[in-house]
């Protein structure tokens, strides 16, 4: 009774499994165990598959605007569905290191007929020219920003210092040398603009999570879309404080050059 | 009255009333490009698609025009389809490939359409004629640099190019009939085109009833959206797009600008608001004194808000009216930037001036004004008459 059996499954071929994406998983409510049919045309006959697997994306940039779902199949099998025969392609070759790199790239191209072997740095500057693009395009956008944030600090600023007209008028009556007075303004200046940027980076830090959750959420990727670095907030922390720095210095001088009485409006 | 006591005012502190004045500009720069950045893509591309009159467009199942390099088989079976349609006017099939032509022991290699010159959509003629006959090609100026070939010249065409064996499944010689501007080519691509019949021929049996694309032109605007279901029902290889569902497609791939445009808009408004707000208080801050003085020779409450009112409003329609020719200075500096996006028609801006653009940026900026002065105009008025008096003389 069993060997019947034992032999009709021997003869079964294997049921053929394949991974999908998690986007698909989750717009067309498929699990893993389920059975789909798999063709490359719409409409002609398929080849029923298992769903063995849901895959996470990589964190692809090139991926994050297109709304295509990905399956992942066997080699053989997506030949055979494909109607492609034993051909691929390329091929992803690991190399031990960066002289046998060379060595592997010359030894393909002078000998093997139909195929070129391309560095893979080589080809990842070839295919990151919108990535280019769009860096080049926020860089020009930080620059504007850059512009507008330091006329606000220089501005905001000079409101500050202008406030302690009296305070300066009656510093300088009181006999406080021009040059006490300067130093004061800027070392207030300095701290205010310290504090300015303290919050600034607390800021920054949190709208760069934010902007990770939204967006991560959004295109459904694990992509990071905002990195606060060391780097980043050097930068951001030493303009604002050479701007405000510079702004109160501008400022203070401006007060002391101006007679006190003046200062009190008299 | 009014508008003099608010004038001395912003004299009074000329350094300040500049500095704030190029803050707002700067800001109001940034807003204008923002929101024609928002808009800008959308009707560039809309304008596009709409530029030869064709509203629908039908593409390999699952994917947009170009988009990969799957075709469509059987194109003359989907034409014959199409025409059963009372409400179809003119189809336009179009087929994509890349064609290799040898020159001076190099190979050029070119993107080439293969059209119905009748009925296509995809060229402008600049000079020459149309590719009516089998031999027949037209060439854009960036075919005719990089080859040196001339109008009049016959040059070799090859398609189908098999890198195992290095061998091309076609290959024909053509003449140059003429130059011509693709619409939707990229810059700097080379583009050709020449009869859907040709290319067909030249790629080989399995090419030889296939199409990439079929654009469509409805006698009807009103029943574009009809004849579109129909097509998807009636055809099953095909995703049939109007420029509503092109445009839906293209916002989702292109989100990110809108977005960044949206957060970059609202930080803009928010820091000239910012701006002018704190010039305001601190303006009405030192004039404590005098705004009080006022008040007792009987100068009435909303006489002190409007004067400062306007002290906000007038920095900001001045710093406001300078950052828009600033913002379209900018905007054609990162449109040019946007211009090297690989694959991106010519004729797409991202910084598309509209009026409306301009009308909506001013239009913000002045409420943002309006905003700023009332908080200070507000506390200015209520201010007690005798205690701060008092204060003043005292001080």
């Amino acid at each position: 009774m069993l060997l019947p059996l034992i032999a009709l499954l021997i003869q079964l071929p294997a049921q053929r499994t394949i991974a999908i994406d998690e986007r698909l998983a989750e717009d067309a409510k498929i699990a893993v165990g389920d059975k789909l049919i798999v063709s490359s045309k719409p409409g002609s006959e398929g080849d029923t598959v298992v769903v063995s697997g849901v895959l996470r994306r990589g964190a692809d940039p090139s991926e994050i605007a297109r709304s295509e779902y990905q399956v992942r199949m066997h080699l053989d099998h997506l030949q055979k569905v494909a109607g492609y025969g034993d051909r691929v392609d390329r091929f992803a070759v690991a190399t031990r290191g960066e002289k046998e790199t060379e060595a592997a790239m010359r030894a393909i191209n002078s000998a093997a007929f139909g195929f070129e072997a391309h560095r893979s740095r080589d080809i990842a500057v070839e295919t990151s020219r919108t990535y280019q693009v769009v860096s080049r395009f926020h860089k020009a956008i930080g620059v504007i920003t850059i512009v507008a944030s330091a006329i606000f600090l220089l501005c905001i600023m000079l409101l500050k210092v202008e406030e302690r007209r009296r305070d300066v008028a009656a510093l300088r009556l009181m006999g406080i040398s021009r040059a006490t007075v300067v130093k004061a303004i800027v070392a207030e200046a300095a701290l205010l603009a310290l504090v300015g940027c303290a919050l600034g980076v607390l800021v920054g830090f949190l709208s760069s999570r934010f902007i990770n959750w939204h967006y991560q959420a959004v295109y459904r990727t694990p992509l990071t879309f905002s990195l606060v670095t060391p780097g980043i907030v050097t930068l951001a922390v030493s303009l604002s404080l050479v701007l405000g720095i510079c702004a109160g210095l501008a400022a203070s001088l401006r007060l002391v050059r101006t007679p006190p009485l003046s200062l009190f409006g008299r | 009255m009014i508008l003099r006591l608010a004038w001395s005012s912003l004299r009074r502190h000329s350094t300040r009333t500049l500095l704030a004045m190029l803050g707002v500009a700067v800001a109001t720069a940034m807003l204008l490009d923002m929101v024609m950045m928002s808009s800008g893509l959308r009707e560039s591309f809309r304008e596009l698609l709409l530029s030869r009159g064709f509203q629908l467009r039908l593409a390999p199942r699952g994917t947009l025009p170009f988009d990969t390099d799957a075709t469509i088989e059987n194109a003359s079976g989907i034409i014959a389809r199409l025409r059963t349609n009372p409400d179809v006017g003119t189809i336009s099939p179009v087929l994509g490939a890349t064609i290799h032509v040898p020159v001076n022991g190099r190979v050029v290699t070119s993107s080439s359409l293969g059209v119905d010159p009748r009925v296509q959509g995809d060229y402008e003629l600049l000079s020459g004629k149309d590719p009516m006959a089998a031999d027949e090609i037209v060439v854009n100026d960036d075919f005719i640099r990089e080859t040196g070939a001339k109008v009049g010249d016959t040059i070799e065409v090859s398609t189908g190019y098999n890198p195992q064996l290095r061998t091309y499944s076609g290959t024909r010689r053509l003449v140059i009939t003429g130059r011509a501007r693709f619409i939707y080519g990229a810059s700097n691509q080379l583009a050709t085109a020449m009869q859907i019949s040709t290319l067909q021929e030249m790629g080989g049996q399995s090419r030889r009833d296939d199409a990439s694309l079929f654009m469509i032109k409805v006698r009807d605007d009103a029943r574009v959206e009809s004849v579109r279901e129909w097509a998807e029902r009636e055809i099953p290889d095909v995703s049939a797009l109007s420029i509503e569902t092109a445009l839906a497609q293209v916002d989702q791939r292109l989100s990110y600008f809108r977005q960044l445009a949206l957060i970059l808009g609202t930080v803009s408004l928010f820091v000239g608001f910012l701006l002018v707000t704190t010039l305001v208080t601190v303006s009405v801050n030192e004039r404590v004194g005098e705004i009080t003085v006022m008040r007792a020779l009987g100068v009435s409450r909303a006489h002190v808000v409007q004067q400062i009112v306007i002290e906000g409003v007038a920095i900001t329609l001045a710093g406001a009216i300078a950052g828009l020719g600033l913002g379209l200075i900018t905007a054609r500096y990162l449109n040019a930037i946007l211009a090297d996006f690989p694959g991106l028609p010519v004729a797409i801006d991202f910084f598309l001036f509209q009026p409306r653009a301009a009308w909506t940026a001013l239009g913000l900026l002045t409420l943002s004004g309006i905003a700023a002065g009332i908080y200070p105009s507000f506390r200015a008025a209520s201010l007690p008459i005798a205690t701060t008096l008092r204060e003043e003389a005292i001080a």
